[in-house]
């Protein structure tokens, strides 16, 4: 929840006081926020007892359970936005 | 960007398995904020496309495909799974249920079914988040941009959202944010219907 009001404060921000010509900085931004928020994941992946060993033991059954569902509801996604939404790219 | 969540990713495992020491606490435990400044320039990113409100209204109810289009997908996914893997088809489509909601679904897995189908849950939840970072360039260059948002699954409102800020437009942010909040508040459910119903 505290996520979405903070993000909603941003929205408010972005919309009446933030300077356009800013924004290639605000983008530049989100990549290191993003950057320093996946490190910090692997991190705690590297720090996790047992991670090594889990991946080569349970890595191909984990596999399997995320990339059958992911495809699957990838697939369903782009022919009902198709089929449903207007815009057939989804694109401005 | 593909390059950099890479090479953040490598860099990160290798320094949590080799180092422990306060930089890394310091990083972990500030996880959040760093999370909360992503999604505060996420939202003046949103804000600054101005008649946003306006274009995502015309969806009315339509908005609600994506996520029933990702959880359907996501449960008829889990099982197939179980005619390849031998899982009984309640637990593999639990495991599916995450919807990439890693931290979550390990713990209520490891409840529900035992340690070793929670690390295979945690294993293959946290895999669908990291494959959401590499496949969202692709998929808006070859399907469109809703599709994007289908392997984030219930991450597409926090951590998936800055790669569909760069690769798709604002219009599909704001309804990766409103898809992430949906799938969130369903992957409890979704896990415990799964495991019950198919049982």
């Amino acid at each position: 929840m505290d996520i979405l009001i903070i993000m909603l404060a941003g929205v408010v921000i972005g919309n009446r006081l933030f300077p356009r010509k800013y924004r290639k900085s605000n983008e530049r931004l989100q990549v290191i926020c993003t950057a320093l928020l996946i490190f910090t994941m692997g991190i705690t992946l590297g720090q996790r007892e047992n991670f090594v060993e889990e991946l080569l033991s349970l890595g191909f059954t984990s596999f399997l359970l995320f990339l059958i569902p992911a495809v699957c509801s990838t697939i369903l996604v782009f022919f009902l936005t198709k089929w449903l939404m207007n815009d057939k790219k989804g694109r401005n | 960007m593909v390059i950099i969540a890479l090479a953040a990713l490598i860099g990160g495992v290798a320094t949590g398995l080799l180092m422990d020491n306060s930089f890394t606490s310091l990083l972990t435990s500030g996880a959040d904020f760093i999370l909360y400044a992503l999604m505060f320039f996420v939202g003046i990113s949103v804000g600054l496309h101005h008649g946003l409100l306006d274009n995502i209204r015309k969806y009315h109810i339509k908005i609600l495909v994506i996520p029933i289009g990702i959880i359907v997908g996501s449960v008829a996914g889990g099982a197939l799974c179980a005619f390849l893997t031998g899982i009984p088809v309640y637990q593999s489509t639990a495991i599916a249920s995450g919807l990439g909601w890693y931290s979550l679904t390990g713990i209520t897995i490891t409840n529900l079914m035992g340690a070793h189908l929670g690390s295979i849950a945690f294993l293959s939840n946290l895999m669908r988040e990291i494959f959401s970072f590499f496949t969202i360039p692709w998929i808006s260059r070859h399907l469109n941009f809703y599709s994007c948002i289908a392997p984030a699954g219930a991450t597409s409102e926090d951590t998936t959202l800055p790669m569909m800020i760069r690769y798709t437009n604002e219009e599909t942010v704001v309804i990766s944010v409103f898809n992430g909040v949906i799938c969130s508040a369903a992957v409890p459910v979704l896990i415990a219907f799964c495991y019950h119903f198919f049982q």
